[in-house]
């Protein structure tokens, strides 16, 4: 397993850039509260790139004062988190933070024993319906469309987290649909141009919901 | 799109969604586009986040779109001439009129404002329930904010008087000046993906492909484009009277075959109903829906799911069910609703037994005897297509040669001459979608390459293999040959009343004549399309330089927009002032009664407005969606939308099961259904909402039982339209679904 993990394809930066060396990049999601309009084309698209089965959203669009002024929509994925309190809480270390940035989990060490759940101040993590005895299940979340601790774009993979995009050299599938760029993804200084932009545009408020909470203050 | 056609010349959307981007305010009225066209709300939030655009959504429901609104107004359903003509009028009584653009490029205006003097902002506010605060907003939020669209979708349009309703908007935006410019334009968003390329190549049943009609001249065109006898064509039609004369329409087929023959405009009753593409669900009356499948002799559905046609008549054989490719099965072209064409590859073989919607066609024609002609122009691999029906194995004709969907295309290059549908040729779209990313994304044009200036879609009228497309119709800020043009002439250099038609001196596209001119003689005719180059050599657009008209004098409703009380009106006192039309003796070959359907007494019982619509989730009938385990799981049921108010005083709690219940229309029986209470504030208290996608129960009862075995869909439920009642537009015979009463109670 160690070994697989060392083998994960992170993406870089160019050397090129504002840091000028070469460094893994901080892949991150921007949710634009201004934009998301509730088509689910989200929650649809990551189900069916990585076959998530019912019950379990890995993203999920919510609607507060729906039908009323003042409705918003707020996609909700895992944020992969900078200091993430789901990696600080996991008894088993099945979760960590890869190199850039993405919050992945090891689903043979997961005991499903739910403390990340209540760690989270999203609501990420998912457990299966149903088990015998109440019994949780192993946890199941977003991956960021990066798979998981394998060989990338091995059956094992596929099987165990799904798609890997990010291995691919692409984003995450939930961004790549979105009608209105309301969902962002990519390395955060990407993503800071893209929210800086619609700050200036607007005049006020990025509307970057859940921004502070997951990276800290500031772009 | 009648009502579009009447005012301006073509029968479309004038700008494009992209072009939204250049707006300064946008306002929304009967149309969601957040749920419905999701795509375009980028351009929409974008305008809005960029030029400051002001967002006005008018609606009876405070719908997705409204949330992003800078303005909501809630209206009562079917009230749209009354609001827009009372902003009107406020725009007139204050001088914010465009009156360059008046004089210049529209006709009799003066008419027009004495028509407008009837929607006082008291008259207005009491006829749509929105507040006269709410109309001066709008109206002077429209006048300090140009250029500014009108979006709209089929909240508009399926009323009893819907064309009457769309041309009410064109005339605000005429009134305001937003025509012809970048960031202005009607803005009518078309249901489907290809609704408007059906429209073009004569999906409806009053006219041919590209809008010729159904007249001599136009079977003589045609005639002449598929390279066949005219008489060939006459031969098989009754007499030359029925070949003229337009045909049932989907609204109403079903009377076709259920009312007495007498009463039709055709000797006989219909015998056989052939469904490509389209499911039974989305049609109004589905009660009567049902008794015509019963009644008709042979049924036949194409499509890639098990429609609702299917499950739908109580009868055991007659139903022909024939599985259709997808469009990731088969290559051809879509035309999007701002009139661009695109080309789609084939992605995969078809699946199991499925074939391509051509080669079905193609069959169709064998069998009926004319394949020959059928396929005359069709010159690519085509005839070397085997001549007997196909089996499974039989992969040359199942994965269609894509030269053959190209000569099609051709086809229509060659015929639509009239809205110039001639410059799409295979080759060109196909070198766009090599060349996409050259073309910007605020005007649609390509900065470089082989493509160089041209609009992305090459949207009609596309006069030449040269010609760019006319992204933004009716523009006289460029010249005729790079997409400018006047309104279309089409109805003569001067009206009955000896005004002129066309406009005035100083009004023309650029580098061409500068005051307004005919059309060029016999360009909609004239296959070597010479007379097309010849206007274009001169600086001048084909179709003329004409006006918009205020006045459309020779529509089948009024001249001028009138407000006309739904059918099923809640308001007894206003059907009194402002009632539906007089009974038509014959429409589209049925009797089609309006004032002896509508009675000021149904609201006693039934005192709910009944509006009806769509969700994100699903599209249209949605057998595809129902069918999908990710789209069911997001939208599990059928449902009825309630305020808090209605569900209290009818004891309803969220969750629970009740009837909904309408009058009796021409069955002489009311409908209901049973569904599931979903309380909330997007409705008002006087309405009730119902999403129309639902199939497979009916009033109550579960048809699960009668879909072949293995395909019934994830989610079934009741069809909203199994209670929409009787109502049908003046012109065009649009289904009034927007607009009905019903009744709440516990089931």
């Amino acid at each position: 397993m160690a070994q697989a993990q060392a083998q994960t394809t992170v993406p870089y930066r160019e050397a090129g850039g504002p840091q000028g060396k070469a460094e893994p990049a901080r892949m991150k999601f921007y949710i634009d509260v201004k934009r998301c309009i509730e088509c689910g084309g989200c929650e649809v698209a990551c189900k069916n790139e990585n076959n998530v089965p019912p019950g379990i959203a890995r993203i999920r669009v919510v609607t507060i004062n729906e039908g009323e002024p003042g409705e918003t929509n707020v996609a909700v994925p895992c944020m992969h988190c900078s200091k993430a309190p789901c990696v600080a809480v996991c008894p088993v270390d099945a979760l960590y933070n890869r190199p850039d940035g993405i919050v992945a989990l090891n689903k043979e060490t997961c005991i499903g024993c739910g403390y990340c759940l209540y760690a989270c101040p999203f609501g990420a993590p998912q457990f299966p319906k149903g088990s015998a005895f109440g019994a949780r299940g192993v946890m199941d979340k977003c991956t960021y469309c990066a798979g998981g601790p394998e060989v990338a774009f091995s059956e094992r993979e596929k099987r165990l987290y799904g798609s890997n995009r990010i291995a691919e050299g692409k984003l995450p599938m939930c961004a790549s649909v979105c009608a209105t760029k309301a969902l962002i993804a990519g390395d955060a200084e990407e993503v800071a141009n893209a929210v800086r932009q619609r700050m200036a545009a607007r005049g006020a408020g990025g509307g970057a919901w859940g921004w502070d909470s997951a990276y800290g203050k500031g772009l | 799109m009648a009502g579009l056609a009447n005012v301006f010349g073509y029968g479309a959307m004038t700008n494009h969604q992209n072009d939204i981007r250049n707006s300064r305010s946008i306002m929304i009225i009967g149309m969601n586009p957040a749920e419905n066209h999701p795509i375009s709300m980028q351009h929409i939030l974008t305008a809005k986040e960029v030029n400051h655009a002001l967002i006005i959504s008018v609606d009876p429901r405070f719908t997705k779109t409204s949330a992003f609104a800078n303005r909501y107004v809630r209206i009562r359903s079917g009230t749209d001439v009354a609001f827009v003509y009372g902003l009107i009028n406020i725009i007139l009584a204050n001088g914010w009129e465009d009156k360059k653009f008046i004089a210049e490029r529209t006709y009799d205006f003066e008419t027009f404002k004495n028509e407008i003097a009837k929607y006082d902002p008291d008259t207005a506010s009491d006829i749509t329930g929105a507040s006269k605060e709410d109309l001066l907003w709008v109206a002077r939020t429209l006048a300090e904010n140009r250029p500014g669209t009108v979006i709209w979708a089929m909240g508009g349009t399926q009323h009893n008087h819907g064309t009457g309703v769309v041309r009410t908007y064109c005339h605000l935006q005429m009134v305001l000046g937003n025509m012809g410019v970048p960031g202005g334009g009607t803005d009518v968003f078309r249901g489907h993906d290809g609704i408007q390329g059906v429209t073009d190549v004569g999906g409806g049943p009053e006219t041919l492909p590209g809008y010729y009609g159904v007249g001599e001249t136009a079977w003589k065109h045609w005639a002449k484009v598929w390279d066949v006898p005219y008489e060939w064509l006459l031969e098989r039609f009754k007499s030359k009277a029925m070949m003229e004369k337009p045909g049932f329409t989907v609204a109403r087929w079903y009377e076709g075959v259920l009312m007495d023959a007498k009463e039709l405009g055709q000797e006989s009753n219909l015998k056989a109903v052939f469904f490509m593409g389209h499911s039974t669900n989305s049609m109004q009356q589905m009660d009567r829906v049902k008794k015509a499948l019963e009644k008709v002799e042979l049924i036949v559905d194409i499509d890639p799911f098990v429609t609702n046609t299917a499950v739908l008549p109580d009868r055991k054989d007659g139903i022909y069910l024939l599985p259709a490719a997808t469009n990731y099965e088969q290559p051809g072209t879509a035309t999007n609703t701002n009139r661009d064409l695109q080309w789609r590859q084939k992605i995969v073989d078809p699946v199991y037994e499925s074939r391509p919607d051509l080669a079905i066609m193609v069959d169709l024609a064998e069998r009926l005897g004319f394949k020959k002609q059928f396929i005359h122009n069709m010159k690519g691999d085509w005839k070397g297509v085997p001549a007997t029906p196909m089996s499974q194995k039989d992969k040359y004709e199942k994965a269609l040669p894509e030269q053959t969907i190209e000569d099609v295309l051709r086809e229509i290059n060659m015929g639509c001459l009239s809205i110039g549908y001639v410059g799409q040729t295979p080759e060109r779209l196909k070198r766009q979608q090599e060349w996409a990313h050259v073309f910007e994304i605020k005007t649609k044009k390509a900065v470089g390459g082989p493509v160089d200036g041209e609009q992305w879609g090459l949207p009609w009228p596309c006069w030449t293999d040269k010609h760019p497309g006319t992204a933004i119709l009716y523009r006289t800020d460029v010249s005729a040959p790079q997409g400018g043009g006047g309104f279309r002439v089409v109805w003569g250099p001067t009206a009955p009343d000896n005004k002129p038609m066309l406009a005035a001196d100083g009004s023309a596209p650029k580098d061409g004549p500068t005051a307004g001119y005919p059309a060029q003689k016999d360009y909609a005719v004239d296959l070597t399309g010479e007379s097309i180059k010849l206007a274009l050599a001169e600086g001048r657009n084909p179709y003329g330089n004409g006006r918009a008209r205020f006045n459309s004098w020779n529509i089948a409703a009024d001249p001028f927009p009138i407000h006309r009380e739904p059918i099923h009106s809640p308001r007894p006192d206003l059907i009194v002032k402002w009632p539906t039309y007089d009974d038509v003796k014959e429409h589209y070959r049925v009797p089609q009664p309006y004032k002896s359907m509508q009675k000021p007494e149904w609201v006693k019982s039934f005192p709910l407005i009944l509006t009806t619509g769509r969700v994100v989730e699903m599209e249209g009938g949605s057998a595809p969606q129902r069918t999908s385990s990710w789209l069911v799981e997001l939208n599990p049921e059928m449902y009825v939308e309630m305020h808090p108010k209605v569900a209290a005083d009818n004891n309803l709690r969220h969750g629970e099961m009740c009837w909904i219940e309408t009058p009796e229309d021409m069955d002489g029986k009311p409908s209901r259904i049973k569904v599931k209470v979903k309380i909330t504030k997007r409705v008002g208290p006087d309405t009730v909402f119902l999403p129309f996608h639902w199939g497979g129960v009916f009033e109550g009862n579960s048809l699960a039982h009668k879909f072949p075995e293995g395909t019934v869909p994830f989610s079934i439920g009741e069809s909203a339209n199994t209670v929409t009642t009787y109502g049908y537009d003046r012109v065009t015979q649009m289904q009034e679904t927007k607009t009905s009463l019903c009744r709440v109670k516990k089931a």
